[in-house]
């Protein structure tokens, strides 16, 4: 457990960090902008609304770069989160954000819109309801058999997640492969190049929804990780948690993938990154993901559109970048509070 | 009243009869040992006080109030449990493992606050180890983990514990501590305890520190004979429920009279 003034910088750190990123993003791409250009856009916005000229400096900072460093932050904000809870309550520490289907899932709905809409708001929606769809067939397939509710439904987890991988390969197999195959396989490997205001608030809402619940129930979290049995014997109502865990992550990680397509490995590797710098108390746990994942999700979306001049996607990257950073990490802190 | 009252508990598994009409009843500051050989539905009718298991007939009550009617928060109010071993889990410190032992007493959506904190340090001392605090929980030896479970039990301040077997991988020092800290709590906090355990002497060492002690012998899920230890742990009861010749020892040590009973030979027709 961390001591007071320890708890005060982290808390410190994790409010003022986003916030340092955000703004800095405003600074990064092909199109160079000054401080004073950017102070006076985001402090005196009349004055550039009025001036025809200058639409294009205002339009960059408010519809282009703000939307998409806020969408990175609230998507690798939502899987962390997600992914810490679901490695609590599953008591697994192999389980990630799309543990009960939802990726998979909201890829197969992505397929569908792409192929027969293309049109955003129709991808959007069907990427939300199929993930969401998933979670509900993985929890009825751990359902069958309840024994041992979270073994069932890790199992039912990976059974539907399968399902849904061939049915997105089968959708590839089927499209057009000039026009809509390579929009799938982009959206598969995720990207915030489509960011805009209204995105944003489409994620906004059922990943507030998920993230807050999350955030609630935190403490029985805990409790659960215990296992069934003591958990029970200590005052938990074992399957209601579970579903409301269940129902809050879906829909975190579900909000979050179909405005950015599948991004792996954020939901995996920050929970645990987290867990060796701040212990596995999830009341403590929980929020710095909040945090840790928005901004790690920041800077790897930074650097896949300024590294080089196309953008890199990515799912490419954070495991690319995830990967030593977990790796420096753990020789730093010796797995720390970890496994 | 008494704290805990058990009637005709009936509990089968798929088709199997485990548990075949168990009655009994538990006072205030009193012990009661349920020993009997594997198998012979023990654990089953733990399970079934904590409401794990759900009976096919019968009642628990605590406190006068049906314990199968309970919501989970409630009755972890009224009965806290002590398992034989923990379940490999994320490592939380010692501090986190008795906080959840308040968990209880928060709304779903809440967490444990200060004052809970100030009752879970308190739970610790009251087992000696409060300077473990700090510690990695699943880094702890057996025994260690054993008293912070009991740290959490008294933290969830219920009337009832209930421990299953919890002394049965521990070293010989760390099973008398456990012993003498589980009556040193029915003693202080006039908690009763329900305990699992498949060591006959564990009722006669409680019995020697001066607490109310019964046993009950259980077998093919009915309770045999039910009484103080030394009118249940005889050669005649542990001939018949274990096939074992037993010889029964009495000495002292200053005022503490102490009664055990050894194994010595299995009986005619008992041999493997």
């Amino acid at each position: 457990m961390l001591n007071k003034n320890h708890t005060r910088v982290l808390v410190l750190v994790c409010l003022v960090l986003p916030v340092i990123l955000i703004v800095f993003s405003l600074f990064v791409g092909r199109y160079d902008l000054t401080i004073s250009d950017i102070l006076s856009i985001l402090l005196e916005k009349e004055k550039w609304l009025a001036d025809p000229d200058r639409a294009i400096e205002y339009s960059l900072v408010y519809d282009i770069r703000l939307p998409r460093a806020l969408l990175a932050f609230i998507v690798g904000g939502a899987l962390a989160v997600s992914g810490g809870a679901l490695q609590g309550m599953f008591r697994n520490p192999l389980v990630d954000s799309g543990m009960l289907g939802v990726s998979s899932g909201a890829g197969f709905g992505a397929c569908l819109g792409i192929i027969f809409f293309h049109q955003s708001f129709m991808i959007y929606a069907l990427a939300f309801c199929f993930g969401i769809l998933a979670v509900l067939l993985s929890y009825m397939t751990g359902k069958i058999y309840d024994s041992a509710p979270t073994v069932t439904l890790v199992l039912g987890g990976v059974v539907i997640s399968a399902i849904f991988s061939a049915l997105i390969s089968f959708m590839k197999f089927v499209a057009d492969p000039m026009e809509k195959l390579p929009t799938i396989t982009f959206w598969l490997m995720g990207s915030l190049s489509r960011a805009n205001f209204q995105d944003m608030t489409i994620a906004m809402i059922p990943v507030t929804i998920g993230i807050a619940g999350i955030m609630l129930i935190r403490w029985r979290v805990n409790v659960l990780s215990l296992g069934e049995r003591e958990a029970n014997t200590m005052g938990v109502n074992t399957g209601l948690c579970r579903a409301i865990i269940i129902v809050c992550t879906s829909f975190a990680t579900a909000g979050a993938v179909c405005v950015s397509g599948t991004i792996g490995w954020v939901g995996l590797i920050i929970p645990h990154i987290v867990r060796m710098i701040v212990g596995n108390d999830n009341r403590i746990l929980l929020p710095v993901c909040l945090s840790v994942g928005g901004c790690f999700l920041l800077i790897v979306d930074l650097i896949a559109r300024s590294i080089v001049s196309t953008e890199i996607p990515l799912g490419v990257l954070t495991a690319l970048i995830g990967g030593p950073f977990f790796i420096v990490i753990l020789k730093r802190t010796k797995g720390g509070g970890s496994w | 009243m008494a704290v805990l009252q058990v009637e005709n508990l009936n509990f089968s598994y798929h088709e199997k009869k485990i548990l075949n009409g168990v009655n009994f009843a538990v006072e205030q500051g009193e012990i009661f040992c349920i020993f009997g050989p594997n198998g012979c539905g023990k654990t089953t009718m733990l399970d079934c006080i904590l409401g794990l298991n759900k009976p096919d007939r019968g009642h628990v009550f605590v406190d006068g109030e049906d314990a199968l009617a309970l919501s989970a928060a409630r009755k972890a109010q009224k009965i806290a449990y002590v398992s034989q071993k923990s379940d490999r889990t994320f490592p939380y410190t010692v501090l986190e493992i008795v906080l959840m032992g308040r968990t209880a007493y928060s709304g779903i959506f809440s967490s444990p606050g200060r004052e809970d904190l100030e009752i879970a340090g308190n739970a610790l001392n009251s087992v000696g180890m409060y300077k473990f605090k700090d510690r990695v929980f699943t880094k702890l030896s057996g025994g260690e983990a054993q008293l912070i479970k009991i740290a959490r039990a008294i933290a969830q301040n219920a009337r009832l514990i209930i421990f299953d077997e919890p002394t049965s991988h521990l070293d010989f020092r760390h099973e008398l501590n456990v012993i003498k800290y589980i009556a040193r709590i029915i003693e202080e906090k006039g908690v009763s305890v329900v305990m699992a355990t498949h060591f006959p002497n564990h009722a006669y060492l409680f019995e020697s520190y001066g607490i109310p002690t019964r046993v009950a012998l259980m077998e093919n899920g009915v309770f045999g004979a039910v009484g103080v230890p030394s009118a249940v742990l005889n050669q005649e009861n542990m001939a018949k429920i274990f096939k074992v010749l037993t010889k029964n020892f009495r000495d002292t040590n200053g005022d503490r009279v102490l009664n055990y009973v050894v194994p010595v030979d299995f009986c005619a027709g008992g041999e493997w």
